[in-house]
């Protein structure tokens, strides 16, 4: 199989390239956007979006072309951070549902969500917004039909098996399951976003 | 100095879109019509995304403690100096204790108030555009509120009197022809609703903001089961919840999104988005990528001969 990339376009200025992992994603995205040769260069689950100037797309278009998948560095990290989470009721609205749809107990979910050790894969959406994997692929939940107008800072969901934290409040499409009471971003700090990707978290209810 | 007396109902500072911190999370914001912003900039010889003033619906009114240059564009409402019609797209004198109102716009919904040398504002992330879920640049990262003091970075008093020309006034009504291509994932759309898409006269919904716009008309069901992996996302993007209502994505868009992406408004028309309002009709235009990209080439020469023979 070629190790080339295979690009489509996403927007008359935006180039997406497919990947197979997050971890790809974030170590595609990494390269690319070092080369400073795009506006912006975004990464996915599993699509890197580069955004280029209308003016250089023959250069962009080749430069893509030419990238080899073989080489990219995935990053994870050794350390783990603790992360408190208040389970359901107004907190988490969606909990039970969760647990119906998954025949689980409220105390059996939580017991699911606080066992083992989950690993940030993408920070995206909205500031701080953090998408964990770790929990098993049988916890396949879908997204709300219609978002929700205003969701709170903090609030955590799942959608199909990850993990998200809402950081800021605002618009969100995630069944809700609690709300974590960490800060998880800060404008004013010099190292604002305490979840990065690669970061190992575990989950404990407070 | 511009002491605000009624803010209307969302004004902000917004300066060049914070580019470079997608991958952050962090959102462009910017001006809602970066064009219309671009021309009032122009006009008071500043540089084209310095620090400017983004008014929502009109409503608003300020005192200006010194004598400066102001210039006026976007939405179509009036501006009032002391009380009398004063021109927009037009390089404005103004004294000490002058009073500048702008009403409610007939159609648009954005006006920018730019001022020579533009006005002071916070810096985060390499911009000063404020936005507001994070509380980010402009002034303490929020709307503005009566009471509040906008300093300029500078006060010339006598630039040249400037004029947009005619033909580069972009004219507002209640209807936008907006140019879009297909998306990622246009495929999950039947060939009736790709169809639709573009044949339908939609309707803006109530929630308009500087986030993003919905358009009602045509329940447009895209092949999904709600567990798209979250995927880039920009200004421009058009998603469509299962809801089968599509929503297009403006300046302060997330940066990714788990719905499907059926569409992308084209980057000559983004600045229209910013004009859009609740019940304001909306038709999408079809275009290839490679075609978008020459209308927007055809615009940006047509508009580069002004924005780009300042000072």
């Amino acid at each position: 199989m070629s190790a080339g990339l295979t690009l489509t376009r996403m927007a008359d200025d935006v180039f997406e390239v497919s990947v197979g992992s997050p971890r790809q994603a974030q170590a595609l995205g990494r390269r690319l956007r070092g080369a400073g040769r795009a506006e912006d260069v975004v990464a996915g689950l599993d699509r890197v979006c580069v955004r280029f100037h209308p003016d250089r797309i023959s250069e962009i278009e080749t430069w893509l072309n030419a990238i080899q998948m073989d080489d990219l560095e995935e990053q994870v990290s050794a350390a783990i951070i603790e992360v408190g989470v208040k389970y359901g009721d107004e907190d988490g609205p969606d909990l039970d549902a969760i647990c119906t749809t998954l025949s689980l107990s409220r105390d059996e979910f939580i017991a699911l969500h606080t066992g083992g050790v989950h690993t940030v894969e993408m920070i995206g959406f909205t500031p701080g917004f953090s998408y964990i994997s770790g929990l098993p692929g049988t916890v396949d939940i879908p997204r709300l039909n219609a978002p929700r107008a205003r969701v709170p800072a903090g609030s955590v969901g799942i959608s199909a098996a990850y993990t998200g934290i809402y950081a800021l409040p605002g618009p969100g499409g995630w069944p809700l399951i609690g709300r974590t009471t960490e800060v998880l971003f800060d404008a004013e700090s010099d190292t604002p976003f305490r979840l990065r990707p690669g970061q190992r978290v575990q989950f404990r209810a407070v | 100095m511009l002491r605000v007396i009624r803010p209307g109902l969302q004004s902000t500072l917004q300066g060049a879109p914070r580019t470079g911190y997608r991958h952050f999370a962090i959102p462009y914001a910017g001006p809602a019509d970066p064009l219309s912003f671009a021309l009032a900039n122009r006009l008071v010889g500043n540089s084209l995304d310095a620090t400017g003033l983004e008014i929502t619906f009109g409503g608003f009114e300020a005192e200006s403690e010194i004598a400066c240059m102001i210039a006026v564009t976007g939405a179509d409402g009036n501006l009032l100096i002391n009380g009398a019609e004063a021109a927009c797209h037009e390089t404005l004198r103004v004294k000490a204790g002058d009073r500048i109102a702008l009403t409610p716009p007939q159609a648009g919904s954005r006006t920018y108030l730019a001022i020579a040398s533009g006005f002071e504002a916070r810096m985060q992330f390499g911009s000063t555009s404020t936005y507001l879920p994070a509380g980010f640049g402009g002034l303490d990262g929020r709307a503005l509120k009566a009471g509040d003091r906008l300093r300029a970075a500078g006060s010339p008093e006598n630039l040249d009197v400037l004029r947009t020309p005619d033909e580069l006034r972009p004219v507002l009504t209640r209807a936008f022809a907006l140019r879009a291509c297909a998306s990622s994932e246009s495929h999950l759309l039947d060939p009736a609703a790709r169809e639709a898409m573009y044949e339908t006269d939609f309707s803006v919904g109530r929630q308009a903001t500087r986030m993003g716009l919905s358009l009602e008309g045509a329940t447009l069901i895209p092949r999904s089961d709600g567990r798209m992996a979250s995927a880039p996302v920009f200004p421009g993007t058009v998603q469509c919840p299962p809801s089968g209502v599509p929503i297009v994505l403006l300046c302060d868009a997330q940066t990714t999104g788990g719905y499907p992406r059926i569409a992308s408004i084209a980057r000559c028309d983004r600045h229209l988005l910013g004009q859009i309002r609740p019940g304001d009709r909306v038709r999408l235009i079809r275009r290839t990528p490679d075609h978008a990209l020459r209308d927007y080439h055809d615009k940006q020469a047509l508009l580069d001969r002004w924005l780009r023979s300042g000072p």
